[in-house]
């Protein structure tokens, strides 16, 4: 019970710091919060196939892409309320996801993860050389998202709806791992044999749970069309998915705050680490070495028995 | 007429290549029975077992449960048929708790329609969680993780989730193995509540002879993949077939 409420105080003191935070803070510390914030719901969808129902996907990137050109393609061609392109691009990735996630009923482990690889390699390929939509090598501008004639053209003005949508996927990621879907992935993690022997349809839950876990990366994706404008494929490499892992293993594989805070520690590091360009792979190296030395269950899931009691559905009721 | 029996494995083989694993078995297993299926290591009891629960697909024969063939059923739609299994080896949900390893049990009756299984679990489905938990004598483990337990709390854990299932057919696989005698004397008397109280039917896998003597209505012996007996308790101990199974030529006219 203890740490429900240490989880409430820390929700509770991030509300307070972000709604002061506009009225202080400059327009760059403005655009650092959204991108956190686009960090943390592709974090949380990572959580949600590799931390709940085990699958290891590494194609995160591929549907996060996807998220951002069909955002930025519906806001330039015919200007909806913004909600209506994020939920387009997130119905389109988990559509794909959802097919893809056919993979993860023929192979697993490491041959999964190699498999989505390449298909999150093929995306970056369609992305850079699907000229006529995606603009190619030479990116593609995008026109700024609206909400009824507001156009949203910088980042304080995107700011709110960037928190709003974030809030909302982690209040809907909690409600899926307290649910007994949540429970069903975790079994599937732990033994598939078991899983089928409680009657569990191990493979509708594999592919929702790549469903679900693309149309988070999908959303990630239209989000961060509200702050940006302009969209090169080479920032959706695999590099980014491995930001993404790190930020959920080294957060603490399986637990929702680590997912969250990995996001939030491991976004700031990499960001700050862009003015340090030459040695920032380096750096960047040795501090996750040092996390994982160190803290090998991940930095934020608490002990195990605190954890245990933040996914029993009973003790948090 | 008389109703079928609860069980009935008709003529069925197993082959894995050239190997027959199971050949042309047939038995049957009456309502709210303890039937014990026994014999030496390889015999095929396993494989029988994982043919019942759908694991393993016969290469010939049939498998009824109450006359509905379920022969070509897939192995996730025996828990709503009421088909509850353990494992040999032991298949908990290691990293989880001893509350959700006992929950996820309930999953064929709480979570079989899209809003039972976006919601938690009914108030109801906690109170049969926490009440098994508790006749299995687990309660004081209730929040610990299902891999921190010793292996005997594991078996009896393993026993509560099938259990969840609210079953009418049990298949326990060596549910006594590498229990200390006390515990297998509370499994005895479970086993035997489970019968008489609950009316379940259990089909077990057992090489405890002391639990298998004390609690089945009736024995199938196997060897080499073949049915060579089948009898009350007191048949089985003297068929000089089984005496022979088990501690090899000459022994029965010792």
């Amino acid at each position: 019970m203890k740490s429900i409420s240490h989880d409430r105080w820390a929700l509770l003191v991030s509300a307070v710091i972000l709604l002061v935070l506009p009225l202080v803070a400059s327009g760059y510390v403005l655009y650092i919060v959204n991108l956190l914030m686009v960090f943390v719901v592709l974090s949380l969808g990572m959580h949600v196939v590799i931390g709940e129902a085990g699958q290891f996907a590494l194609s995160h990137t591929a549907f996060y892409g996807i998220g951002i050109y069909t955002a930025g393609l519906i806001n330039t061609a015919c200007h909806p309320p913004f909600f209506i392109s994020i939920l387009a691009g997130g119905l389109l990735s988990a559509v794909l996801g959802y097919v893809i996630g056919l993979l993860a009923l023929r192979m697993r482990d490491i041959y999964l993860a190699l498999a989505t690889f390449a298909f999150g390699e093929a995306m970056q390929w369609v992305f850079l050389n699907w000229d006529k939509v995606t603009g190619g090598s030479n990116g593609m501008r995008m026109q700024p998202a609206e909400l009824f004639g507001l156009k949203l053209t910088n980042d304080l003005q995107a700011y709110p709806f960037v928190i709003g949508v974030a809030a909302l996927m982690l209040w809907l990621t909690v409600i899926l791992s307290r649910s007994q879907y949540g429970s069903c992935l975790r079994a599937v993690r732990e033994s598939e044999v078991a899983a089928m022997a409680m009657g569990i349809n191990v493979k509708a839950m594999k592919q929702s749970a790549f469903a679900i876990s693309a149309a988070f990366a999908g959303i990630a994706g239209g989000m961060y069309t509200l702050f940006t404008s302009f969209i090169h494929p080479e920032s959706l490499g695999f590099q980014t998915t491995i930001l993404v892992l790190t930020m959920v293993v080294v957060g603490g594989i399986g637990s929702v705050r680590g997912a969250v805070l990995g996001a939030i520690v491991f976004g700031l590091i990499s960001e700050l680490l862009r003015q340090a360009l030459s040695v920032q792979e380096i750096i960047y190296g040795v501090i996750l070495m040092g996390f994982m030395m160190f803290k090998p269950k991940g930095l934020f899931a608490g002990n195990q028995k605190r954890a245990a009691t933040v996914i029993t559905p009973a003790a948090s009721a | 007429m008389s109703a079928p029996p609860f069980l009935d494995i008709e003529g069925v083989t197993v082959r894995f290549g050239g190997l027959v694993a199971v050949n042309k078995l047939s038995f049957q297993v009456e309502r709210g029975t303890i039937h014990a299926l026994i014999g030496p290591n390889g015999a095929g009891k396993s494989t029988t077992f994982n043919c019942i629960s759908r694991y393993y697909q016969p290469t010939s024969g049939r498998i009824r449960i109450q006359g509905e063939d379920v022969s070509d059923y897939k192995p996730e739609r025996m828990a709503g048929l009421g088909v509850a299994r353990t494992f040999q080896n032991l298949e908990l949900f290691s990293d989880l708790t001893v509350y959700e390893n006992v929950l996820l049990g309930c999953h064929a009756h709480s979570a079989n329609t899209l809003k039972g299984l976006l919601s938690r679990p009914s108030g109801e489905t906690r109170d049969l969680v926490d009440s098994l938990i508790e006749r299995v004598g687990l309660m004081h483990d209730r929040d610990t993780r299902a891999s921190e337990l010793d292996f005997g709390h594991q078996k009896l854990l393993e026993l509560a989730r099938a259990l969840a299932l609210k079953p009418r057919l049990l298949l326990l696989d060596e549910p006594a193995a590498g229990l200390r005698n006390h515990d297998i004397e509370g499994l005895n008397r479970l086993l035997t509540e489970l019968t008489q109280r609950d009316g379940i039917t259990v089909l077990l896998v057992e090489h405890v002879m002391q639990l298998v003597m004390a609690v089945s209505h009736r024995i199938t012996v196997m060897s080499f993949g073949e049915k060579i007996a089948e009898g009350t308790p007191q048949e089985i101990g003297q068929d000089p077939l089984v005496i022979e199974a088990y501690l090899g030529k000459g022994a029965a006219h010792a």
